[in-house]
């Protein structure tokens, strides 16, 4: 099964770079805990802001752990090391390459998410982070490597992805009900930011860790999102003529 | 067993490979020639399907080659120009991927990938990343890779460019061998004596159109299979012959320094470049 080569590519990557993997997963989003959450210390929906952060941060790191995981990578590997050709010429079908990227970015992110998740522990904060906290962070990591596959097709040059993630990656982590709630932002800025996959994303995961009941809508939604990302990859994949 | 029909690559307004009509029987070592931009990488980046063709097909014992042929492309190994590897995997990584990519058991990858490093004298560098080869090992371990899967049709981009003299000769024993093993086998290559040595036939391209097709012999009695190179003022001319004995008079004749020699591929390339395929 082509999945499981392209998993094994990303496994000898994480092998080899796991100290700088882990440590870059890590230092961001501690930051952000440590100057929001616990340096200006206020209250959110009449609870420590922490227990609103922590969500947060965990829904942007498992993102950038997945994009970065594959957008930069994939980059390096067709424009650069050409060793994408490799894979092009070779019986393993596109597809099968397509959805090893995704599950592969998914693992990175959640990987990413789970490191936050440890930190936070010992902190007292009563969240809740269970099974479908961790099956929201895949899912999360799995639409954003189908947007680092598309983005990394995109590319026409090494700075592309960098530049990607400046005018995309980096205002969805800020904006997307990260560190403040949507519901802020006025009208159909509001409307439209909510609709982003982050926002799904830490709308469910701070549901999930309060308690409240799953939302499916949130889920369906992300689907939806993964769906469209990888029909896109997929077709740059196997029509794109110049590749 | 190859077979291009009509084939045509444009990019923008600009037109890489222009109807080409190629065929390629099992077996054969065919060599791609032309000047630079005349099409051949392009060609092969067809033929690998990392282009799809603007118009035209590709075929592959007489099926069409396309991205969705798995059963197609596991015929196929390229050796690109590049050295397109993953910098930061070591020799059996390469190859481990490699025989992944192609569905090749585990046991199987081990063995053929002990035995071609062997061969290739790179099984004391097998832990070393690619980044910290010489040039020539990439090579070698791209021409490993390639081999490593058994395939039918072997293309080949450039392969000796960039290696000293030695490692050209022992990269040309290997070919031979291969395609005396019925490997089919397309090169381009600059070097002309590389295709001289090794091509069954050869296909002379310029500008993305097929010139000429024909055996490096048949094309060299073309343009005379003797070569009078006469020194003067304005430069080396050369002049040819078609007998030994029209050459030596000819060159009786000559007052200047000169001197007579059997005609090679390079000639006929120099003449068709300098002559015929750049001025269309």
């Amino acid at each position: 099964m082509g999945i499981i080569t392209i998993l094994w590519e990303k496994w000898v990557e994480f092998r080899r770079d796991f100290y700088k993997i882990t440590l870059a997963a890590m230092i961001a989003p501690l930051m952000y805990l440590i100057v929001f959450g616990m340096g200006i210390q206020t209250t959110s929906h009449g609870q420590p802001y922490l227990n609103f952060l922590i969500p947060g941060v965990v829904s942007l790191t498992t993102m950038n752990g997945s994009f970065n995981a594959i957008a930069q990578n994939l980059n390096v590997q067709r424009l650069y090391e050409k060793a994408f050709d490799q894979v092009m010429i070779s019986p393993t079908p596109l597809w099968q390459f397509i959805a090893g990227q995704i599950i592969g970015g998914s693992l990175r992110g959640l990987y990413a998410g789970g490191i936050i998740l440890l930190l936070t522990a010992p902190i007292e904060t009563g969240l809740i982070f269970n099974g479908w906290s961790f099956l929201v962070m895949f899912l999360n990591g799995a639409v954003f490597s189908a947007v680092g596959v598309v983005v990394s097709f995109l590319a026409k040059n090494h700075a592309d992805v960098p530049r990607f993630s400046n005018y995309i990656i980096m205002p969805m982590a800020y904006l997307c009900n990260t560190f403040f709630s949507t519901e802020k932002l006025p009208g159909f800025v509001g409307k439209f930011v909510a609709a982003l996959p982050l926002s799904q994303t830490s709308h469910l995961m701070r549901s999930i860790s309060s308690g409240e009941a799953v939302n499916y809508t949130g889920i369906g939604i992300l689907l939806l999102y993964l769906l469209v990302f990888t029909v896109a990859a997929s077709w740059f994949i196997y029509k794109k003529k110049n590749l | 067993m190859i077979e291009t029909r009509d084939l045509t690559k444009t990019f923008d307004n600009f037109t890489a490979v222009d109807s080409l009509n190629l065929k390629i029987e099992k077996g054969e070592f065919f060599g791609l020639l032309g000047p630079n931009g005349a099409g051949k990488t392009t060609t092969i980046s067809l033929l690998s399907t990392l282009l799809l063709p603007t118009k035209g097909e590709i075929l592959i014992d007489g099926q069409q080659l396309t991205r969705k042929r798995p059963d197609l492309k596991r015929k196929i190994s390229v050796i690109t120009q590049e050295y397109s590897m993953r910098q930061d995997m070591n020799m059996d990584e390469i190859m481990e991927y490699q025989g992944r990519l192609y569905f090749m058991p585990r046991k199987q990858i081990k063995e053929r990938t002990e035995e071609l490093l062997e061969f290739c004298d790179l099984l004391k560098f097998r832990k070393r990343t690619v980044r910290k080869l010489s040039g020539g090992m990439k090579r070698k371990l791209m021409v490993c890779r390639a081999l490593l899967t058994d395939p039918e049709i072997l293309l080949l981009d450039e392969p000796t460019a960039g290696m000293d003299a030695l490692s050209r000769r022992q990269m040309w024993n290997l070919l031979r061998k291969l395609n005396e093993k019925n490997l089919t086998i397309l090169l381009t290559t600059h070097y002309m004596e590389e295709a001289q040595s090794l091509c069954n036939r050869v296909a002379l391209m310029d500008h993305g159109k097929l010139e000429e097709v024909s055996t490096p012999s048949a094309l060299i009695e073309s343009l005379g299979a003797y070569a009078v190179d006469e020194m003067t003022a304005d430069g080396t001319q050369n002049h040819y012959f078609h007998t030994r004995q029209d050459a030596i008079r000819y060159l009786e004749g000559l007052t200047g320094q000169a001197s007579l020699r059997e005609t090679t591929l390079e000639d006929v390339f120099v003449e068709r470049a300098g002559k015929h395929l750049n001025t269309k």
